[in-house]
């Protein structure tokens, strides 16, 4: 246990850290955050559940939305602010900046959770393909209708408040990225604690046979739209930083992404490995790494170079990175190998 | 327990990664001023990057070969740092915060479209770093009190509003019937704003207001629209694609509207691409060949029609001509600011007052050029089946005279 406190000691530290050692690298470092997020999210559903969700973009898109518009609408006619693509310009005031900022991250947060509850009972009993394509639509149809909607600025865009004037050029790097930090550490301690009780195990049933699950009592559906307010949540929370940290919300590129950050979020916890708590943290940092060198190194064929890092995943790494270790070393995960039969199975082969 | 030691690696992997990969350049090594640029190489705006990429890349060439830039007694060159945006504005404002922090970039030029740009202003505003931009038109941009941005091409809402008033005027100064369609973008919904008000101010009626999506391949339900209501005047922009779809859908549709009016015609190369069919298109340009602007480094716009053709193979859009003025604006500034101090160069942009084979450039508070007004040109074809873009108004310039109405494709 004490190995394990040293460890997240040591991470914590390194994060609290990193923002001073690697000045240059902020912004990176707070969309890294945001990544890990979205991955461990996505993987309450997709791997813990079996639910291949492509739908929790929904979520972080309207946290985006939510955060600016509050953060504004608090203070400014909110349809002014965005009108005819933001004429008339207004100023926050420091404190009413943070004060909007940490009052639309809440909305951010509890909005799209309810949402979730909401529309859950129907999209949750779709299963299978059937579930991911719907959840696909959900991302495309959200972006497109938010593109309509004049009062946040419709097709023109919605441009955040811009970070009050403070003496320190680098404090909107460091704001930013101890809030999505702070958020970070925050979701991976609570998805660490939902994990060690009962509701992993039902999250797994499902995953495994839902019908069995429901044969032995299990209310599946009050689990599994549970586990989908509990990623609206964090994704509401992570869309509402990445508003602010981008500084110019568009309805289909920058909020409802689904064609970047919705394929992202999946592909990362796959990388990782799926159903795993380290798998999604991992796999997001490795993906960022290779996206970020790709983009330096292979200007003009990234997409190429991430296709190729793609089908390399899937036929090395079917289960992920963890799952690779997993089978490499069984008893590192505390599994018991017994020599015998693993050499009998090998001859077997 | 094993794999804690794996995450340790990992971990320390990432530090050494990140720490080896500073690369720490200043704006200006040895005799080189580099400039950042975050293009459009992919993406939806992919074809107006590489116009915008071009015109830079020419600009670049024909300065450095022309002596360069003299500051303090020395000779300069200019350089530029590239990165691909993939269209989106969300890695805009990556690159723009990474192109000033890590790479060092004290000066930039804009990337194209106006949403990218509104990405990227608040970055540079943030860090005071100047950026001229070339392709960032809508009117949003010029209003938020930014001090570091200069553009230098004019607002999107005046792009077609001479169209409007040109109907009007040749509707004998009645109202018309407008039906238009945009894309759901920054710059095209400018355009929006700037149809609605010119029709206020000329007594129009807007009668279909459509948005188009962003992967637009596909306005029949508007034309369908078009065809049953029998507007005045069609205004349709969304960038290259929309121009593209348009014409295509009017031609197979046979849509009949007396007056076609449109944005980025030449960029989507319409007059090649689309021929005959794309003929009496009025198009909303920052520029043409034809206009008589002159400079010292290009000469005058068929010049650099000429050599931009030699060097690309294909005819200058605007967004290239507006893009290569960039880079005269920013030579001119460090010339007169005598100094690398960013404020210093700042000032001195706000002072530019000069022409270029583009047009002239003189920037109000907001940033927007106020000194260059926008051209229209028809596209005309003759009977070979050759088109050309001739510009048509304002009259000081037009070398063709409007045709209008269109005619029918029954008589066509």
């Amino acid at each position: 246990m004490s190995k394990n406190i040293i460890l997240y000691g040591a991470i914590l530290i390194f994060g609290i850290a990193a923002p001073f050692i690697f000045p240059a690298f902020k912004v990176q470092l707070s969309i890294l955050c945001i990544l890990i997020i979205l991955a461990i999210t996505w993987n309450v559903q997709g791997g813990e559940m079996g639910y291949n969700t492509f739908g929790n973009i929904l979520f972080y898109g309207l946290g985006m939305y939510l955060c600016a518009s509050v953060q504004v609408g608090m203070f400014f006619p909110l349809g002014e602010w965005t009108e005819g693509g933001g004429e008339k310009t207004f100023v926050h005031t420091p404190a009413q900046f943070f004060q909007g900022f940490a009052v639309g991250l809440a909305v951010a947060a509890v909005v799209p959770a309810i949402i979730a509850g909401l529309i859950g009972y129907s999209i949750l009993g779709l299963r299978g393909h059937y579930f991911a394509i719907c959840t696909l639509g959900l991302g495309v149809a959200a972006g497109e209708i938010s593109g309509g909607i004049e009062i946040i600025g419709a097709g023109q865009g919605f441009t955040t408040p811009p970070f009050p004037n403070v003496d320190r050029l680098e404090a909107r790097g460091e704001f930013f990225y101890f809030c999505s930090f702070i958020v970070l550490v925050f979701t991976f301690l609570a998805v660490k604690a939902i994990y060690s009780t009962r509701f992993k195990l039902v999250l797994n049933a499902i995953r495994d046979n839902e019908d069995k699950a429901e044969a032995m009592g299990i209310q599946t559906m009050k689990y599994k739209i549970i586990g989908w307010m509990i990623s609206a949540f964090f994704c509401g929370l992570a869309g509402g930083i990445m508003g602010g940290l981008v500084g110019y919300i568009d309805s289909t590129d920058v909020a409802f992404d689904g064609r970047e950050m919705g394929v992202f979020m999946v592909l990362m916890a796959i990388l990782g490995g799926k159903g795993t708590l380290w798998g999604p943290v991992i796999g997001a940092t490795l993906f960022h790494i290779f996206k970020e060198g790709f983009w330096t190194f292979f200007l003009g064929w990234q997409y190429v170079a991430l296709g190729v890092l793609i089908v390399v995943i899937v036929i090395y790494f079917p289960e992920g990175i963890m799952g690779w270790l997993r089978e490499k070393y069984p008893e590192r995960f505390g599994e018991v190998v017994d020599e015998a039969d693993r050499k009998a199975q090998v001859t077997l082969k | 327990m094993k794999i804690k030691n794996i995450i340790i690696t990992f971990v320390s992997a990432i530090a050494i990664l990140f720490s080896t990969s500073v690369v720490s350049l200043a704006k200006v090594v040895g005799d080189k001023i580099i400039l950042g640029a975050a293009i459009s190489l992919t993406g939806k705006y992919s074809s107006n990057g590489v116009h915008t990429q071009n015109g830079y890349n020419m600009a670049v060439d024909r300065i450095n070969d022309m002596g360069g830039i003299k500051v303090g007694g020395k000779t300069y060159k200019f350089d530029i740092i590239y990165y691909d945006d993939e269209s989106n504005p969300k890695r805009a404002a990556q690159l723009a915060e990474r192109l000033i922090s890590q790479d060092g970039v004290e000066f930039m030029l804009g990337p194209y479209s106006s949403g990218l740009t509104k990405a990227i202003a608040p970055v540079t505003e943030k860090y005071g770093v100047p950026m001229v931009e070339a392709n960032g038109a809508s009117r949003s941009l010029f209003t938020k009190g930014y001090k570091y941005l200069f553009a230098v091409l004019a607002p999107a809402n005046l792009y077609l509003d001479v169209a409007i008033e040109t109907a009007v005027e040749l509707n004998g100064g009645k109202g018309v019937r407008i039906a238009q369609a945009f894309e759901q973008d920054a710059f095209s919904q400018d355009v929006r704003l700037g149809i609605l008000d010119a029709a206020e101010r000329t007594g129009s009626k807007i009668i279909i207001d459509d948005k188009l999506p962003k992967e637009l391949n596909d306005m029949a339900a508007t034309l369908a629209k078009v065809k049953a209501v029998k507007p005045d005047v069609l205004v349709v922009s969304g960038h290259t694609k929309g121009a593209l779809t348009a014409i295509r859908q009017i031609a197979e549709m046979k849509v009949d509207v007396p007056m076609l009016a449109m944005t980025h015609c030449d960029a989507a190369k319409l007059s090649k691409q689309h021929g005959k069919n794309s003929q009496y298109a009025l198009c909303a340009s920052q520029w043409h060949k034809t206009l008589t602007y002159k400079d010292d480094f290009f000469k005058d716009g068929m010049t650099y029609a000429a050599d931009f053709e030699k060097l690309f193979g294909y005819d200058p859009p605007y967004q290239s001509a507006e893009s290569s003025a960039a880079l005269l604006v920013f030579k001119d500034a460090f010339e007169r600011a005598n100094s690398f101090d960013q404020k210093k160069v700042r000032d001195a942009l706000a002072d530019t007052n000069m022409q270029t084979f583009y047009g002239n450039i003189k920037f109000a508070e907001g940033g927007q050029n106020v000194d260059k007004p926008m051209v229209l040109f028809q596209v005309m074809c003759d009977d070979s089946g050759k088109c050309e873009n001739k510009v048509v108004a304002p009259l000081k310039w037009a070398s063709a005279e409007l045709i209008h109405p269109i005619p029918k494709w029954s008589e066509r």
